[in-house]
């Protein structure tokens, strides 16, 4: 059977959304706190590569993509999740299941100021060690920005 | 008195630098031209050697400034005192003592001592990695080097370098026989590395490890480094010239541009390469080449 | 001797080293064509050189961001004077559309002094050898 009934048997009842965009492109939408035993089921049992990850600052919260290529069929299916909450936003990390996660969830901790739980270096990565605290460049209306001079 | 002259102007430093200006001039120009381009004119390696002069010289807070400022001046010395030598020999060829040839190998091998001591003195980590690539190529050129001097010596009975020149003009050069022919070949591979030209400078890439043993080398020191290597790139050539064909003008310019032809040609090897190549394949047709001069071919 | 003596001297052999403070790497590859067959900037003296002790002239390319700002000023003074600096392309002479950035620290001459601008997205070769003779020219003196 193809991937995308392959997913739809494999998740069940965690998929909240199942959009076709074109044959080649999914997108999935799960919980926050089903991430890890979703990417473990791509990852682990479908043997699907993971590309990035993606986050952007939404006005209902933080949208995290994590894209998954599938390199015979040359499918991208990606899991769609949406953090609501927007003053501690957290969400497990896939790191110790997908090693390649590691850095892009410190530039997205860093950038955006998700935090990713069980993490195992959550350091600056593009920004100067000496970066002020709780200052996120990428969020709206937020970042150091330099003053005209 | 007139050895000061003879060290200084005559056949010594002044020249063998000018000489040795020429040599790198030419270098330049024929590789310039080889990859379809112009080439410098023909002072620039004066220029070169001009501008370094007026540049401040900086010591690193962490070398022993010592040893640092003291090899360049060390590795040119013994430069100009394998030069005075080589040309006196050429020149007047009963002039000079027993065992000269062996006192113009060690001064030949000062040269990569000096380089080592001052880039281990300069207290940088990729200085030291790239001396110690120095002393590994070092250790491997050097026998097959010295054998391939040997079947001169052997061939013609003597160690003097005057009567090496004598003995060639009246029975023939070296380079009429089978192992004269395999000693030059030898003798060409080595000299590359003892240049320090490609395909063996590992030790001073420039785009590999940002210079290598002159990495922390400014102005007046490194000024005398780059003169001594072109003072080196001018007196080999003379030394093939006396081993294997007699002290000829025109061989001069032959090895030169034998030299030149195998730098335009080749990548450069890693140092592990090279040290196979020297070890495995140099040393034993070099000493295949002593076993035949000793036979008599 | 002084200085703009020292400084005329120095035009008939200028040592370059690439300072890139993480550009697109657009103004780089311009700046590697310069030594190929078809510009050929070795017929002036000019060289690339890969320690920054060997330098005569910095060439700096990309926005300077604050990540690398204290590296480039120690990199500055680590190249041994007489050594001019050169702003290569548009980021380095004027940041563009990174000024109001969260990470950019200024246009290159509020970090370090420098001799000449040339700008452009990326500059041409033709451009970059043109700036090359107006900075010999003022170096020694002449209009």
């Amino acid at each position: 059977m193809n991937t995308s009934e392959n997913i739809k048997n494999k998740f069940g009842s965690k998929i909240k959304k199942f959009e076709e965009k074109n044959p080649r492109r999914f997108y999935v939408d799960i919980s926050p706190s089903d991430i890890a035993a979703a990417a473990k089921t791509l990852f682990v049992e479908l043997q699907l590569r993971f590309i990035i990850a993606t986050g952007i600052d939404r006005r209902d919260g933080f949208e995290i993509l994590y894209h998954f290529s599938e390199d015979k069929t040359g499918k991208v299916i990606t899991l769609r999740v949406l953090i609501t909450d927007k003053e501690k936003p957290e969400i497990d990390t896939i790191s110790k299941i997908i090693k390649g996660a590691e850095w892009i969830e410190r530039e997205m901790w860093e950038l955006l100021g998700i935090n990713f739980k069980g993490h195992p270096n959550l350091k600056h990565l593009l920004l100067r060690d000496d970066w002020p605290e709780k200052n996120y460049p990428l969020r709206q209306g937020e970042g150091e920005a330099r003053k005209n001079d | 008195m007139k050895i000061l002259f003879e060290f200084i102007v005559f056949p010594g430093f002044l020249f063998t630098a000018i000489a040795g200006m020429v040599f790198s001039w030419i270098d330049r120009k024929v590789t310039a031209r080889v990859q379809w381009r112009q080439g410098p004119p023909i002072f620039q390696p004066l220029y070169d050697f001009v501008k370094l002069l007026i540049k401040e010289t900086i010591v690193p807070a962490s070398a022993n400034s010592v040893i640092f400022l003291l090899a360049p001046l060390l590795a040119i010395t013994s430069t100009t005192l394998a030069s005075v030598i080589l040309w006196k020999a050429i020149i007047n060829p009963q002039s000079l003592f027993v065992g000269d040839l062996i006192v113009v190998i060690y001064l030949l091998a000062v040269t990569p001592i000096a380089v080592i001591l001052g880039a281990s003195a300069s207290g940088n980590p990729i200085a030291s990695l790239a001396a110690s690539r120095e002393m590994k190529l070092y250790l491997a050129y050097e026998l097959p080097f010295i054998f391939s001097i040997l079947v001169s010596v052997i061939k013609l009975h003597t160690i003097k370098l005057g009567e090496i020149i004598l003995s060639q003009q009246s029975s023939g050069i070296i380079l009429n026989s089978f192992s004269g022919v395999l000693a030059f070949v030898i003798f060409l591979l080595t000299i590359q590395a003892k240049l320090g030209l490609v395909p063996f400078d590992m030790a001073e890439a420039e785009t590999e490890i940002a210079g290598g043993v002159f990495i922390e080398y400014s102005g007046v020191p490194l000024a005398i480094h780059k003169l001594n290597r072109i003072m080196l790139l001018f007196i080999i050539p003379v030394f093939a010239a006396v081993l294997f064909f007699g002290g000829n003008f025109l061989s001069i310019i032959a090895v030169l541009v034998l030299i030149i032809l195998i730098r335009n040609t080749n990548p450069r090897v890693r140092i592990d390469q090279a040290i196979r190549f020297f070890w495995r394949t140099c040393l034993i047709f070099s000493v295949f080449a002593v076993v035949l001069a000793t036979i008599g071919y | 001797m002084s200085a703009s003596l020292k400084l005329k001297a120095l035009t008939k052999s200028i040592w370059v080293f690439h300072a890139a403070c993480s550009p697109c790497n657009n103004c780089d590859i311009e700046i590697l064509d310069l030594l190929t067959p078809r510009y050929d900037v070795e017929r002036f003296g000019i060289q690339l050189v890969g320690s920054v002790r060997h330098a005569d002239a910095l060439l700096v390319t990309g926005a300077v961001n604050k990540k690398i700002v204290d590296r480039l000023k120690r990199l500055y003074e680590q190249a041994p004077k007489p050594c001019v600096v050169v702003a290569v392309g548009n980021c380095a002479c004027s940041e563009i559309m990174f000024r109001d950035s969260y990470n950019t620290c200024g246009p290159l001459d509020k970090i370090i002094p420098v001799n000449a601008y040339i700008p452009g997205c990326p500059p041409k070769p033709e451009a970059m050898i043109m700036g090359i003779v107006k900075l010999i020219k003022a170096l020694r003196g002449e209009k």
